[in-house]
């Protein structure tokens, strides 16, 4: 195994809505013998509401010029993170023009390129590997699974690590634990409505149930994502959404970092598996 | 109806100066971003292909006055798919810069919520360098609802329920009252004023 420390970006909603993936993506990692080093004082990557792309550039060049210094790449467990750090990286590697209005903003956004940003699920299947992720493993998930990767896994281009319209980098690490996929591939890859949670909460609710309903019907005992966003719009609003569209769902949602946490034989509660908005009792009886 | 003398000849040469708009001119009107675009199921009016033909006819003020441009996912679907590599995404972002800037001078007027929203959530990064959930919520509300008051309970209203949910399952605390604040804040006041919308 090549990676055995990388610098840690955990994104904002890390240490509230998400604090389960948080939990769950240092547990993993210490138990793979990856070491990760938080990016000191890190700021936010401007998420998909700062629309100007120079000021994305900007607030990503200082994160990556802190991991830079330490010589590491980073890596990430949300995929609007990634995809802002990874396209910033790309247009500042790309354009010393752009590199020298950035450094010239302040000398703490002096990048030079040298390093990379990842998702966590391109570190587990692609970098560390599935071979050396099944001999660490002690469990067996015995769980019909609907991996869910959302938007910046496959796409755009240029920072996808997978297939834009058929991923199966996260089915692959499932099948690994034990688990079994369920019918699922129209709704991989839909967007879970987050961007216009706030705007036109109407429009986010429908596409959310969609996702949900399609994982109901196909059998699955849970859905995995790899992405706060989609976490907070599945698993934190799933009892607002059944609410407001007078449906029964009761859908259990989880990290993908939780499931290869239990595969690991990591207790439950490091996981964060108290934590997730729809009760995970039932899947927590089928890891053996 | 198109009207000629209306038309504005610069229209498209001012979005491809824009970052993200430079490959307007590519399209071929294939179709194939809005028949892709899971949106359209939701709004059966949103049309980027129909955006992108009347932004190259210089349809400036109907293009940037469309409503349609702030339910955009950014999901890049339609940049994936593009044939054209259009950048459809990044260009719709590129049009909603400019439309943005108008209705800050006051020469048009949008009929959504998301810039009101948009910049709530960018001053929180300019003062704390990251992402205060209240702080957030206390301006978006307030200036989407038109007053204070009908503001605190349009928020009371989507959030009472999912704060309580939250706060049994630990994610939400007496912490999260509170901004997290980057060190160098400084640093953050001079990116967003060098970077940020003018």
């Amino acid at each position: 195994m090549s990676v055995t420390k990388l610098a840690y970006y955990p994104g904002c909603p890390s240490d509230a809505t998400a604090i389960d993936q948080d939990m769950s993506t240092k547990a993993v990692f210490e138990k793979l013998g990856v070491e990760l080093v938080e990016v000191e004082d890190w700021n936010c990557c401007g998420a998909a509401e700062v629309e100007e792309p120079e000021l994305v550039y900007a607030l990503n060049a200082r994160n990556l010029a802190i991991a830079e210094k330490e010589g590491l790449d980073i890596v990430t467990p949300c995929s609007i993170c990634y995809y802002n750090l990874e396209r910033s990286n790309i247009a500042l590697k790309a354009d010393d023009k752009l590199r020298a209005k950035v450094k010239g903003i302040d000398s703490s956004l002096d990048y030079n390129g040298k390093i990379k940003a990842k998702h966590v699920l391109d570190v587990f299947v692609n970098d560390i590997g599935l071979e050396e992720l099944s001999s660490k493993m002690s469990k067996k998930l015995n769980l019909k699974v609907a991996p869910y990767y959302g938007c910046y896994i496959g796409r755009p281009p240029e920072t996808a690590f997978d297939d834009p319209d058929d991923p199966d980098s996260m089915d692959k690490l499932i099948e690994l634990m034990g688990g079994e996929i369920v019918p699922f591939s129209q709704m991989k890859t839909f967007c879970c409505g987050g961007p216009l949670m706030m705007t036109r909460s109407d429009i986010a609710f429908e596409m959310a149930r969609k996702i949900l309903d399609t994982a109901k019907s196909a059998g699955a005992d849970c859905i995995a994502l790899a992405c706060p966003l989609c976490g907070m719009m599945l698993d934190g609003k799933q009892a607002d959404i059944e609410k407001a569209l007078h449906v029964e769902i009761d859908m259990p949602v989880v990290y993908i970092t939780q499931l290869l946490g239990l595969a690991l034989g990591i207790d439950a509660k490091e996981l964060g598996l108290n934590k997730n908005a729809v009760d995970t009792k039932e899947i927590l009886g089928k890891v053996v | 109806m198109i009207k000629t003398w209306e038309l504005d000849p610069n229209f498209k040469e001012e979005i491809m100066k824009e970052r993200g708009g430079e490959h307007l001119t590519a399209c071929f009107q294939c179709s194939t971003c809005t028949i892709g675009c899971p949106i359209t199921e939701y709004v059966p009016s949103y049309n980027p292909r129909k955006i992108i033909q009347m932004s190259l006819l210089g349809m400036r003020k109907e293009v940037l006055s469309n409503p349609d441009l702030w339910v955009c996912l950014i999901c890049q679907t339609c940049t994936a798919r593009c044939p054209q590599d259009v950048r459809i995404s990044d260009l719709l972002s590129a049009i909603r810069r400019i439309a943005d800037k108008e209705a800050e001078a006051g020469n048009i007027k949008i009929d959504s919520s998301r810039p009101i929203f948009d910049k709530a959530f960018q001053h929180q990064l300019e003062k704390y360098g990251r992402l205060y959930d209240i702080g957030l919520a206390k301006e978006y509300y307030p200036k989407r609802e038109g007053s204070f008051f009908k503001g605190m309970m349009a928020m009371m209203n989507d959030y009472k329920d999912f704060g309580m949910r939250m706060f049994k399952k630990g994610k939400m605390g007496p912490k999260a009252m509170f901004p997290e604040k980057v060190k160098d804040r400084a640093v953050m006041k001079k990116i967003f004023e060098e970077m940020g919308e003018k």
